[in-house]
């Protein structure tokens, strides 16, 4: 029989050591400040569509929740009048650019009118003006989905009168590009609070072989993971986020020229084997589909029938001889131009004669295109994939009726063939935590942590 | 041409015409020579290439083969027999034919679709109909390429060892510039590859592992004789229009699977050297023939001097003799024909020489004796009145004084006139052995001719002669003593007048005949036998009876001074026509001024 205080000695203790185990459990899920995470990419790290950068950096008057809804940021709130011609969007107090200036009406007002330039005709508004802390928008169709596309990167507020564009609102200030990196410390005076993070170094323009080395070798914390080679990235243990497909892949056709025949470009159409394009280039990671909107988000994509049909091709393309057609991609990626090269032999079993060849060739009568979407809504996304293919404002209602009716009316003419849905797929490091995917496929680094941080 | 110039022309030309048949048959012996060499040295790259051809083919299939037993692959095809799928090998063709030096790779399933193919990896699912050749030695396929263009490459099938149900191996080379460059050509050989690949030639189809010729299309002909009898075509190519520019090539064809002439192998041998070696051989027997030629010349020229010095020597004594110097002599001591025929020449002017003085003391006595004869004759005539009257004054001495005074003036008159005859008969002897020597100077043979008609027209027309004329209106000019021509015309007319004793026509003509002037005077008298035509210039004959036969020889010596000559024609109607033909003054002139 133990004596009464070794007991109570003994039963103290382990209450001690289950309340220090509890706490250090406590402090291994609780995201540490500081540390610097690196992230390496293919593409340019402030150019859209991707600009992770200026994500970072910049903010917007809102934001796409998971749901597909806009939710505030740089705009409190938001009413519409006028039968959604008239929008105004009160904007939030007390924000300050970097370097101190304050957030205004009119500084959202200037930033806004800069989207609109050089081409006024891809406006989403009509007029724009501020009347006190509030902006007021007016459109000349009802818009009743402009949150939502307001939060699309490129409608980011930027501080105009400041020496560098890249003056904004964001968690992450930028500090300068040295030994190949974009560096980015944290704003301590971010409206969204501190980021965990001290800084963020992007290395762009690193092909997906250096990226994943150097992932490997922990030199980079958040690489790259195209669709294809998703299978070897989980083969290889990585910690990989996968998106919903937010990467259309489509054919653009010129319908002038040798393609002027509507019959040509149907023929077109039902002669590329997305199957075999999505099964085997693209390793099961596309959903095929011929609508413009991804299945998940329209419910409708059935209806747009997507299986080859050569002999129906060949019918429709008749006999007549046309002149050797080029196919241009505009993204040079590997898969892109496999894709390209696959397009350009079912072409040729349809009898076009194409060649495939890599680069944007404007004049090209064909051309291999992948449009990244941002909005996450049905008609949000309609939207901006129209205006992508430089037919805005076509888009006439809310309910699923009236969005298939404008995407039909968008794909008749046989200008644009959809192809495949892409998702977007990055790879995080052993010590990256908390690490979330936008609703678009972009990490948010901004809510990122480093384990192990001091 | 003289006669040396004809023997150096002819020593010459034999020896030009030898030279260049030598050279031509030197020239055309050195450059089969060298062509055979070139011929069996570009056959033998021929093979030799046929050689790395095939051992380029036989690479070829071991190294699929070698691939189809790797370990990689006998775990891929294990993979694919458990249902694997084939989608993640997608790209696997490339670095496996990265790793085996392999232009072309393909996976193919076991139902002949293409799982990956490393030269165009779009072309998946789709069929590969080349595994029928399984097994088989590696053989030439041409392979469509995503950028349009077509390859010709040595490909070979084989199976991945183990592999149920098969997985196929379609593995090869490109025979592009990089194969071709690897064939070990010798300096001047330069190996081609012409992808058949259009219905007419083209030179866009040539590959090769330099720059192409800029006469690539020159080889067409070669190429499509290889291309249509399937078989090796050998030719001589020129890529410019110069000789050096040219190839010895070989179009090898180069046959499919299904026997067909996918391309075309051109193996050109350069035949510069060659060419630069014939002309090098050809300049030095051209400067050897020529200075063969000069020494020939040169040989020539003293051999044909040789020959022809004694000839022309002849030659110049001959015209010496010719021009009345009969005694020249050659000085020739060759033994030779030359020299017998110099012999022969001394001898010859020798005869000539003693025969001359013979027939000239022969001559001179028959002269003498017609001179005696025809002097006897007219002193005859003259003499037998002084006799009968000498005689009748003999015979008067006994008559009366005054029958004997008439009689001796009678016969004193008869005296006298017959002494007058015999001094007129000594006169015209006299003039005629002293003709003078004539004073030429230009005149015109018409005026001449007519000053004499004119003259002698009263005359004429006393005896009832008709005068006719045909005097050309061109000037005769000759050169002429006036005085002595107009003697000799005027002894013509004269002659032609005592012709017509009972009238008729005298017809004078003066004409050009070439480079002469040619005066005739015919009469319509009884005219002349032949006899007489062929001595009527003789001195001392005459038809006449009181003629002295001196006339005609006088006019004779006149035309002859003048350097003309004169004759006589019997025309057929009758009479005599007397021509004389006198060298015009230009010709004379021009004549003498050569001389």
């Amino acid at each position: 029989m133990l004596p009464r205080s070794v007991t109570k000695l003994a039963f103290s203790g382990l209450l001690t050591a289950a309340l220090l185990s509890s706490v250090a459990a406590h402090a291994r899920t609780r995201p540490h400040y500081g540390g610097t995470l690196r992230v390496e990419t293919v593409g340019d790290a402030w150019q859209l569509p991707d600009g992770l950068a200026r994500r970072l950096t910049l903010d917007t008057l809102t934001t796409i929740n998971e749901s597909g809804q806009a939710e505030p940021a740089l705009a409190t709130r938001w009413e519409s009048g006028n039968a959604d011609h008239r929008w105004e969007f009160q904007i939030r107090p007390g924000v300050r650019f970097h370097d101190g200036s304050p957030l205004t009406a009119d500084t959202v007002v200037a930033a806004l009118d800069l989207t609109c330039q050089p081409v006024a005709a891809t406006c989403l508004w009509r007029t724009l003006h501020a009347v006190g802390p509030s902006i007021i928008l007016t459109t000349d169709s009802p818009t009743p989905d402009l949150p939502e596309l307001l939060a699309q990167t490129k409608f980011a507020i930027s501080q105009q009168d400041a020496a560098s564009p890249t003056d904004g609102t964001g968690p992450f200030r930028l500090t300068g590009f040295a030994n190949g990196a974009l560096t980015l410390v944290a704003n301590d005076d971010s409206w969204q609070g501190r980021p965990f993070l001290d800084s963020i170094e992007i290395y762009p323009h690193r092909s997906i072989r250096d990226q994943w080395l150097d992932l490997s070798v922990g030199r980079a914390d958040v690489v790259e993971v195209p669709p294809e080679m998703l299978r070897q990235a989980e083969q290889q243990h990585l910690a990989v986020l996968v998106s919903r497909p937010v990467d259309l892949l489509s054919l653009a056709v010129t319908p002038q020229g040798p393609l002027a025949s509507l019959q040509m470009r149907q023929s077109i159409a039902l002669a590329v084997d997305r199957a075999s394009i999505s099964n085997v280039i693209f390793q099961k990671q596309g959903e095929v589909t011929a609508s413009l909107l991804p299945a998940a988000l329209s419910g409708y994509s059935f209806l747009f029938p997507a299986n080859l049909d050569l002999d129906r091709a060949r019918t429709l393309r008749g006999g007549a001889s046309t002149a050797p057609l080029t196919l241009a991609t505009e993204d040079t990626s590997a898969a892109m131009q496999l894709a390209a090269e696959r397009i350009a032999l079912n072409l040729h079993e349809a009898g076009f004669t194409v060649l495939a060849t890599p680069g944007a060739h404007p004049p090209a009568p064909l051309v291999l295109r992948r449009d990244h979407l941002e909005a996450a809504s049905p008609r949000a996304a309609l939207d901006e994939l129209l205006a992508r293919f430089g037919q805005n404002g076509t888009v006439t209602g809310t309910d699923p009726a009236a969005l298939y009716q404008s995407e039909q009316a968008a794909l008749v003419n046989g200008a644009i063939v959809p192809l495949l849905w892409l998702p977007r797929d990055w790879a995080a490091g052993e010590r990256v935590r908390d690490l979330r995917l936008s609703p678009d496929g972009i990490p948010l680094l901004a809510g990122a942590s480093l384990e192990g941080a001091p | 041409m003289t006669l040396r110039q004809k023997l150096l022309l002819m020593f010459s030309l034999t020896v030009i015409g030898v030279v260049a048949a030598v050279a031509w048959t030197v020239s055309l012996r050195v450059r089969g020579v060298f062509e055979g060499l070139d011929r069996e040295q570009t056959t033998a790259l021929v093979t030799q290439f046929q050689r790395e051809f095939d051992a380029h083919a036989a690479d070829a299939a071991a190294t699929v083969e070698r691939l189809a037993a790797s370990d990689e692959l006998q775990r891929l095809a294990f993979s694919f027999s458990n249902g694997g799928d084939t989608a993640p090998y997608l790209t696997i063709a490339a670095p496996l034919a990265q790793q085996y030096r392999l232009d072309d790779l393909e996976l193919v399933s076991r139902d002949g679709n293409i799982i990956s193919s490393a030269q165009w990896p779009a072309r998946f699912g789709y069929r590969e109909p080349a595994i029928s050749a399984l097994g088989k030695p590696a053989f030439l396929k041409l392979e469509d390429m995503p950028d349009g263009s077509s390859q010709i490459g040595l490909f070979a099938v084989r199976t991945v060892t183990g592999s149920s149900p098969p997985l196929y191996l379609v593995g090869g080379r490109q025979l592009d510039a990089d194969f071709l460059r690897d064939f070990p050509a010798p300096p001047g050989t330069q190996v081609y590859l012409y992808r058949n690949l259009t219905d007419s030639f083209d030179p866009d189809n040539f590959t090769g592992p330099a720059q192409l010729p800029p006469g690539a299309a020159q080889f067409g002909q070669l190429v499509n004789a290889a291309r249509s009898s399937a078989r090796n075509a050998t030719g001589i190519v020129y890529l410019t229009r110069h000789r050096e520019d040219s190839v010895n090539a070989t179009a090898i064809p180069l046959k499919g699977a299904n026997n067909s002439v996918l391309a075309v192998l051109v193996i050109a041998n350069s035949r510069r050297g060659m060419v630069e070696v014939q002309r090098h051989i050809r300049d030095i027997s051209l400067s050897v023939a020529a200075i063969g030629i000069l020494i020939t010349v040169a040989a020539s020229l003293w051999i044909a001097a040789r020959i022809s010095a004694p000839i022309e020597e002849l030659a110049r004594a001959a015209s010496q003799v010719a021009a009345g110097q009969w005694d020249t002599r050659v000085d020739i001591r060759a033994r030779d024909e030359v020299g017998v025929l110099a012999r022969s020449f001394n001898h010859m002017t020798h005869e000539l020489v003693t025969q001359r003085d013979r027939l000239v003391q022969s001559e001179r006595v028959a002269a003498w004796r017609e001179l005696a004869r025809r002097l006897a004759h007219e002193l005859k005539n003259p003499l037998f009145p002084l006799q009968i009257t000498v005689e009748n004054m003999t015979r008067a001495r006994k008559l009366p004084r005054i029958q004997f005074d008439e009689v001796f003036a009678e016969s004193t008159a008869t005296l006298q006139a017959e002494l007058a005859n015999l001094k007129a008969i000594i006169a015209r002897f006299s003039d005629f052995s002293k003709m003078p020597d004539p004073k030429l100077e230009r005149m015109d043979a018409r005026d001449a001719l007519r000053r004499v008609v004119s003259l002698y027209g009263p005359a004429l027309e006393e005896k009832k002669i008709d005068v006719g004329t045909s005097i050309t209106a061109d000037q005769l000019i000759v050169l002429a003593d006036a005085e002595l021509f107009h003697r000799a015309l005027s002894n013509l007319v004269l002659n032609a007048m005592d012709a017509m004793a009972e009238g008729g026509t005298l017809t004078v003509s003066a004409s050009r005949s070439m480079d002469t002037a040619r005066i005739g005077i015919a009469d319509s008298g009884p005219g002349l036998t032949e006899e007489e035509a062929s001595r009527l210039f003789t001195p001392y004959f005459t038809t006449r009876q009181h003629g002295t036969g001196l006339g005609l020889a006088i006019v004779q010596s006149i035309i002859a001074d003048h350097r003309g000559r004169i004759f006589v024609e019997r025309p057929d109607n009758g009479g005599a026509r007397f021509v004389v033909v006198l060298p015009l003054a230009n010709l004379l002139l021009a004549a003498e001024s050569k001389t």
